[in-house]
């Protein structure tokens, strides 16, 4: 069955196609990382059986669903921290950064690393005085979803000059494919500056800022900084019925403030495959990914999801189903 | 029934009528042609239609906007005392209503003219000047040899150049201030930004190696993926149809013109102006297919561009083009009808234009002279 | 006074005599750079497991997208080849100014300047979007539209080469038109003929942008062109996206075979046309 959209996953998931297939060999799972919004578009356009997105479905694009397919069931997979990967060389030190700065940074309005606004939150770093080349993600991606979502919540400015989405207008800098092009484009430019997700940040080495949390501490992106955003969060599924909750900008201690889910979508009736096969095998990949899939997280640099989380989405995998009969996972 | 008589098979032709298998044949070859001009008419009619919805709603504002905005852009709401208010389900502050998405060309026009022309600078110089030597200074062994080695260029596909433009050639230009480079040695990073502070200085070099960005003037960063180095990668693509077409061009001018002016005591450089004087359309024409290939080019100019949705303020800046914006947005396009119609449009300027290049050109080449189907693609 | 500008004149003429020298030994130059380029580099990254693994398996290879292009170029050939031949021999065996005839050359001339995305489009909206997926027979099809008037082209200035006195003398003898073509015409330009196929089938070979939205590319072994399709461009595109050294050294290897291949056929291209027109 065809997969396809967020490059953020795109590492996981090939591992857990990898390990389903070898346990369901009747079963072939190809995912493809082309970005969250090239995933919902080919789930909705049913070039896709399932699709991969750190964004969850928009209003217009929910609606579109609704019409060629009827609902979408998302579930989030695993949690996953943005960080900003830099490049600056000679830099002795762990850069910290805080969210209206780095805000600033992609509006254009701080344009020196040397930058009073940077020194202030880095009293004891020596700074070079060289340009910030911001690097953003040129295609419709979820990671810039999460990203600018985030930098909305922390300037008004940002808000109404760019807003958020998985496509934005960004008025400065350098756009480059997926994550992985944006890691090509730090490791190539002095100066640069860009948003990635923790797991290629620590593949290839780059240094990556703290960033200050809504309570104030500087937080080092890692897999329980993300898991402690992801506890947070619970509340706000309960609250709001809904698994497609942000984790971004939470307070807490050790919350990483640039936390994110990234998501597995499918139609809730999947009668349309005409395959009742390959709807049960999307049903169980599905249910392999929420359980022993969950296993190989951490030492992929993703945070696993919690108790509370998955049980959420159990119940949510049992209203899948085919032509009105539900489909359960068969072990 | 008489047989028609057609011209390429003139001379006697023996009242037989037409055979069944003539028939067939015809009927064939017929309907090849007639499927030559069914596909354009398909797809003009096909982009026209699709473009439509975008049309009706931006307008001709379209090609002049630069601004390529998927999503709507919020207007705050504001209490009692003006101020915003927090939202606490998203952490956002409260939006009152939304500035619709827009999309214009600007920006992917202006990167396809830039791109273009930094193309035909660098072509067309070097085109004429090969097409003089193939014509006027080549011993007649070497003719086909180097006229082969030049069609060899045309023969590499496009993402071959895409790849080395992207992985050795950005790299190696990397922006202004690396031009201080001597083939491949680096001077030491504070020199070479002392140098680059130098240029905001120095008028010339100003316009070229700055870009103002919210009022302050800043050096562009030395990225390597600019509009530039797209612009000589497709220079170089280029440069094979413009010799090939030059050449025939060049090499029909009848002896007699070029006897005559050496007659009068010409030198060698007049004598070959004389003969650019007098093939001046057809050449014109030859540039006209280059400039129609460069702009059409995708997939070198993606790999190499940096593609942002903005006009750039210098050359050494990232851009974008018709054919890139469509390339790189389309996959998302599926997801925004709105969207899907504005690339549509995007795509069927870009089909009109290579459409009036390829017709002037045509034009302006065919009176002398008819280009081969293996040198001009 | 006169000799003065004499002088200049000749130092001008001296001048320029040598840029253009220059000039084609920059473009020479390039062309060796270029190339000297994708043979190192591709040649260095290039192994065996290239042609016989998988992208998945370890160490990747691209023998599904090689396969692919090869099945794509196959498919496209066999729509693009039959009616770019028709329009070929109408243009030049029938009606040769007639009112269709001036503008179908016209178009021909003008659809092969059309740029190759916007033909790949045309493919998504005709043939993926009615048919919910991706597949290779759009990509196939897009690829058969470029192809066709390339062949158109290159049929007819190959037959047109054909001495008209064959022509005569086969209807002096009694043949048909259709028997003068198919067996008299065509068979003393075959080689030529075969070669301007080859040409357009180098030509599509190399071709990435219309596949991007029509046959989209796959990971595996693909032989249905009802689904979504690999080929060697767009595989070559993917890696040239990804970050790691491995995916770099991929690309370069693709590049490598694929412009060995195309080149050698435009090698033998020019070979025989060489020996057709000195006659």
């Amino acid at each position: 069955m065809q997969g396809g959209g967020a490059t953020f996953p795109n590492p996981i998931y090939q591992q857990w196609a990898s390990d389903f297939g070898r346990q369901h060999p009747d079963v072939r799972i190809e995912y493809v990382g082309k970005g969250s919004g090239a995933g919902i578009g080919g789930l909705i356009d049913k070039t896709l059986d399932f699709a991969g997105s750190d964004a969850p479905l928009n209003d217009e694009e929910l609606a579109k669903a609704r019409r060629t397919g009827g609902d979408v069931v998302q579930i989030p997979s695993v949690a996953g921290a943005v960080v900003l990967a830099y490049n600056l060389r000679d830099l002795r030190g762990e850069l910290k950064l805080s969210g209206p700065v780095v805000a600033d940074i992609f509006l254009g309005r701080i344009t020196q690393w040397n930058d009073p606004a940077i020194k202030s939150l880095n009293p004891h770093l020596v700074l070079p005085d060289i340009p910030i080349c911001a690097v953003h993600r040129s295609e419709g991606s979820g990671t810039n979803f999460v990203f600018t979502s985030y930098l909305c919540t922390q300037s008004d400015e940002f808000q109404t000059q760019v807003n958020f989405g998985k496509t934005v207008r960004w008025p400065i800098g350098e756009g480059a494919q997926g994550n992985p092009g944006v890691t090509q484009a730090l490791e190539e430019t002095p100066g640069a500056i860009g948003y990635i997700e923790l797991n290629f940040a620590i593949d290839n080495n780059i240094p990556v800022a703290l960033m200050q949390n809504e309570s104030g501490e500087f937080v080092k992106a890692s897999p329980a900084t993300a898991s402690a955003a992801g506890e947070a969060a619970l509340v706000d599924m309960d609250r709001y019925k809904t698994l497609t909750v942000r984790l971004w900008a939470r307070p807490g201690p050790n919350v990483y403030p640039i936390s994110c889910f990234t998501y597995l979508m499918c139609y809730r009736d999947l009668g349309y495959l005409r395959d009742r096969q390959r709807a049960q095998a999307i049903v169980d990949f599905f249910w392999y990914a929420i359980h022993d899939g969950q296993d190989v997280a951490t030492e992929l640099a993703y945070a696993p999801l919690g108790q509370g989380v998955r049980q959420r989405v159990q119940q949510e995998l049992d209203t899948i189903t085919f032509n009105g009969q539900p489909l359960h996972h068969q072990p | 029934m008489t047989a028609t008589v057609s011209p390429s098979s003139a001379g006697p032709m023996l009242r037989r009528g037409r055979s069944g298998e003539d028939v067939l044949l015809r009927v064939a070859v017929t309907g090849g042609a007639l499927a030559i001009l069914g596909m354009l008419a398909t797809l003009v009619l096909v982009l026209f239609v699709a473009a439509l919805p975008s049309m009706r709603r931006f307008g001709p504002a379209f090609l002049f906007s630069s601004e390529w905005r998927p999503n709507a852009l919020p207007v705050l709401k504001l209490d009692g005392h003006g101020h915003t208010i927090r939202d606490p389900r998203t952490a956002m502050k409260v939006v009152d209503h939304y500035r619709a998405p827009a999309f214009g060309a600007g920006a992917s026009l202006f990167g396809t003219v830039a791109t273009s022309t930094w193309a035909l600078l660098l072509a067309v110089p070097l085109s004429l000047g090969a097409a003089l030597f193939l014509v006027r200074i080549a011993p007649v062994w070497l003719v086909p040899f180097v006229s082969f080695l030049i069609e060899f260029l045309a023969a590499i596909p496009s993402i071959a150049y895409g790849l080395w433009g992207m992985f050795v050639l950005g790299p190696w230009m990397g922006g202004p201030a690396r031009w201080v480079r001597v083939l491949g040695m680096q001077l030491p990073a504070g020199i070479e930004s002392r140098i680059g502070a130098l240029a905001i200085h120095v008028p010339g070099l100003r316009w070229i190696c700055t870009t103002s960005v919210g009022g302050k003037t800043v050096l562009v960063p030395p990225t390597g993926r600019d509009i530039f180095v797209a612009g000589i990668i497709l220079g170089i693509m280029i440069v094979p149809i413009i010799t090939a077409i030059s050449r025939d061009v060049l090499r029909s001018v009848p002896r007699e013109q070029m006897e005559g002016t050496i007659a009068l005591g010409a030198t060698w450089w007049q004598s070959c102006r004389e003969m650019i004087f007098y093939c001046r359309s057809a050449l014109f024409g030859a540039i006209l297919l280059g400039l129609a290939r460069a702009a059409g080019e995708t997939m070198a100019v993606l790999m190499v561009m940096g593609n942002t949705a903005a006009v750039p303020t210098s050359p050494f800046m990232a851009g974008t083009t018709l054919s890139a914006t469509l390339a790189g947005e389309f996959p998302e396009a599926a997801t925004s009808d709105l969207q899907r119609g504005a690339l549509m449009e995007v795509a069927l300027i870009l089909l009109v234009m290579s459409l009036v290049f390829n017709i002037v050109a045509r034009y302006l080449v065919i009176g002398k002279w008819q280009p081969s189907a293996a040198t001009a693609h | 006074m006169a000799k003065k500008r004499d002088t200049r004149a000749h130092l001008a003429s001296h001048l320029m005599y040598g840029v253009c020298i220059a000039a084609a030994a920059v473009i020479v130059g390039t062309l060796v750079l270029i190339t000297g380029y994708l043979l190192a580099i591709g040649l260095h990254s290039l192994h065996w497991s290239f042609f016989t693994n998988l992208p998945r398996s370890d160490p990747p290879g691209m023998r599904n997208s090689i396969e692919g292009t090869l099945i794509l170029v196959l498919l496209a050939s066999v729509v693009g080849i039959p009616v770019g031949t028709a329009a070929g021999v109408y243009l030049s065996e029938y009606e040769v100014d007639s009112m269709l005839a001036v503008p179908v050359r016209f178009v021909c001339d003008v659809l092969a300047g059309v740029p190759s995305i916007v033909v790949g489009i045309l493919g998504y909206e005709l043939l993926v979007v009615p048919a919910g997926t991706y597949s290779g027979w759009a990509g196939a099809m897009a690829l058969a539209f470029i192809m066709v008037p390339i062949v158109a082209r290159t049929t007819e200035e190959m037959l047109r080469l054909v001495p008209r006195s064959y022509r005569e003398a086969s209807i002096a003898l009694g043949a048909t038109k259709a028997r003068t073509i198919v067996n008299v015409v065509m068979p003393s330009a075959t080689g030529s003929l075969v070669t301007g196929a080859m040409l357009a089938v180098a030509r599509v070979a190399g071709e990435t942008a219309p596949l991007l939205f029509t046959a989209v590319g796959s990971d595996f072994v693909v032989h249905d062109p009802a689904k979504p399709f690999p080929s060697l461009t767009l595989r070559i595109y993917e890696l040239s996206n990804e970050a790691s050294p491995a995916a770099r050294a991929q690309a370069w290897s693709g590049i490598l075979v694929l412009v060995a291949l195309i080149l050698l056929v435009n090698l033998a291209v020019r070979y025989f046309t060489r020996r057709r027109v000195a006659r």
